[in-house]
């Protein structure tokens, strides 16, 4: 008892110590599914955060609203340029995806999942060294779950690993936490894409004698059942063969820019449907 | 008992500002640690109990607003806490190149931490963050301390005034 009085403060925050221990060595094993506090904290951060944002949001579109009205006429005549091109490589996809349709039909092809979409808005981007999260407006109460992917078009983003009432955490792919199943739509070569923070994303796993170029698009295999198949990930930017191991180092670019993310789509599966 | 209760809504609203701030200057590249600029303040301000409980709650809170693996940071800044109570004693606290070197370092250390982590649980070789993202972060810290600690020893002298 007098061991216990004179060394309470000691015995205290080695309490803490072994709690924050217990919590994230669990966390690491069953994975972090929220806990009751966690939803809470969330559910009192995402009205603070929507305030903060979206002051700090006007103000800052204002001033790139005057700053962009700079050399705003020539980057006009470009636009206009590039959407003539868009629009004949449009014609093009258009007549391929028509023809998919059909073969498609022909072969009795159909889907293995049934998705809706749930739109949400980004209230926070939060960052810590080598975690890159952002806070939605959404919750289980609009039937989000823990799991389900985010997109951002024209592709996938992340996916929700903490749902509480009203809001959610979404773990971007950038995010050195996030391994992803997916392809190289090209050659249709498989592979694990990382997240590398602030450097994008980095393919993993493809061997050194396959053909993989900059530019190559990246989409989602749909192993794993997580993400559906095809949805776009990213593009090539840079393929390395210079290191020493079995396979390439490859650098891909996402097609989102993280930073400017303020409205994305959830894609919550309708398991009722589900054939 | 006031101090307590209010700790948790403190620690929102803290975490909630440094990741405005982190957005607004840094467009998510870096990220300002003012949560870690605190905990290294209550390292030389705090008794032992008070100060422990603070890094924990904001721990916590950053562990569910922006972690990846709740109760890492929760960890991490308690042992950061820690550190600088153990090294106030020591240094001379009020000397400005004091705060920013000791920001510093704890900064660092702080960055070590997460990179043994990240190895050791998920094998990642995170270690070439440490010039692009690491170095600069660290480098932020030490700038800032000493003005975050001007500013509130400004505030704890004028309340020291009004109460007298």
């Amino acid at each position: 008892m007098f061991l216990l009085r004179k060394y309470k403060t000691a015995i205290f925050i080695v309490t803490l110590l072994v709690i924050a221990v217990i919590m994230f060595s669990y966390n690491l094993k069953y994975g972090a599914d929220g806990s009751f506090f966690g939803k809470v904290v969330l559910e009192a951060v995402a009205p603070a955060q929507k305030v903060l944002s979206a002051s700090v949001t006007s103000v800052k579109d204002d001033w790139l609203r005057y700053v962009l009205l700079v050399g705003i006429e020539e980057e006009n005549k470009n636009l206009k340029n590039k959407i003539n091109e868009f629009k004949a490589t449009l014609i093009l996809y258009q007549e391929g995806y028509l023809e998919a349709q059909r073969l498609r039909k022909l072969l009795s092809l159909t889907d293995d999942y049934h998705y809706h979409f749930v739109s949400a808005r980004v209230i926070g981007r939060e960052q810590a060294a080598l975690s890159k999260t952002i806070l939605i407006n959404k919750g289980t109460t609009h039937g989000l779950k823990t799991g389900m992917p985010v997109i951002a078009p024209p592709g996938l983003i992340g996916r929700l690993v903490d749902v509480s009432w009203h809001a959610s955490k979404v773990l971007l792919f950038i995010d050195e936490n996030s391994n992803v199943d997916a392809i190289v739509q090209r050659t249709r070569m498989q592979g694990i894409i990382s997240g590398a923070g602030p450097r994008g994303l980095i393919l993993k796993y493809i061997s050194k004698t396959q053909d993989v170029k900059e530019g190559d698009v990246i989409v989602s295999s749909g192993m794993g059942g997580v993400f559906p198949k095809g949805m776009l990930i990213g593009q090539v930017s840079h393929v390395d063969r210079q290191d020493a191991s079995l396979f390439l180092k490859i650098n891909v670019a996402p097609f989102v820019d993280f930073s400017k993310l303020e409205e994305i789509l959830i894609l919550a599966s309708d398991e009722d449907k589900i054939k | 008992m006031f101090y307590y209760l209010s700790l948790p809504f403190l620690s929102i609203l803290l975490v909630i500002l440094q990741s405005t701030i982190t957005d607004v200057f840094f467009s998510g590249r870096l990220v300002f640690e003012l949560s870690l600029i605190v905990i290294i303040y209550a390292g030389f301000r705090l008794d032992l109990i008070r100060g422990s409980i603070l890094a924990f709650i904001l721990g916590f809170v950053f562990d569910c607003v922006a972690g990846s693996v709740p109760g890492l940071f929760t960890f991490i800044y308690v042992v950061i806490f820690l550190c600088s109570f153990f090294a106030s004693g020591r240094l001379a606290t009020e000397k400005i190149y004091v705060i920013a070197l000791f920001s510093f370092f704890c900064a660092f250390l702080k960055e070590l931490m997460v990179i043994l982590f990240y190895y050791s649980a998920f094998k990642f070789d995170v270690l070439i963050n440490m010039y692009f993202v690491f170095l600069p972060q660290a480098l932020i810290v030490g700038l800032f301390a000493p003005v975050f600690f001007y500013l509130m020893r400004r505030v704890e002298v004028s309340l020291y005034e009004k109460a007298v």
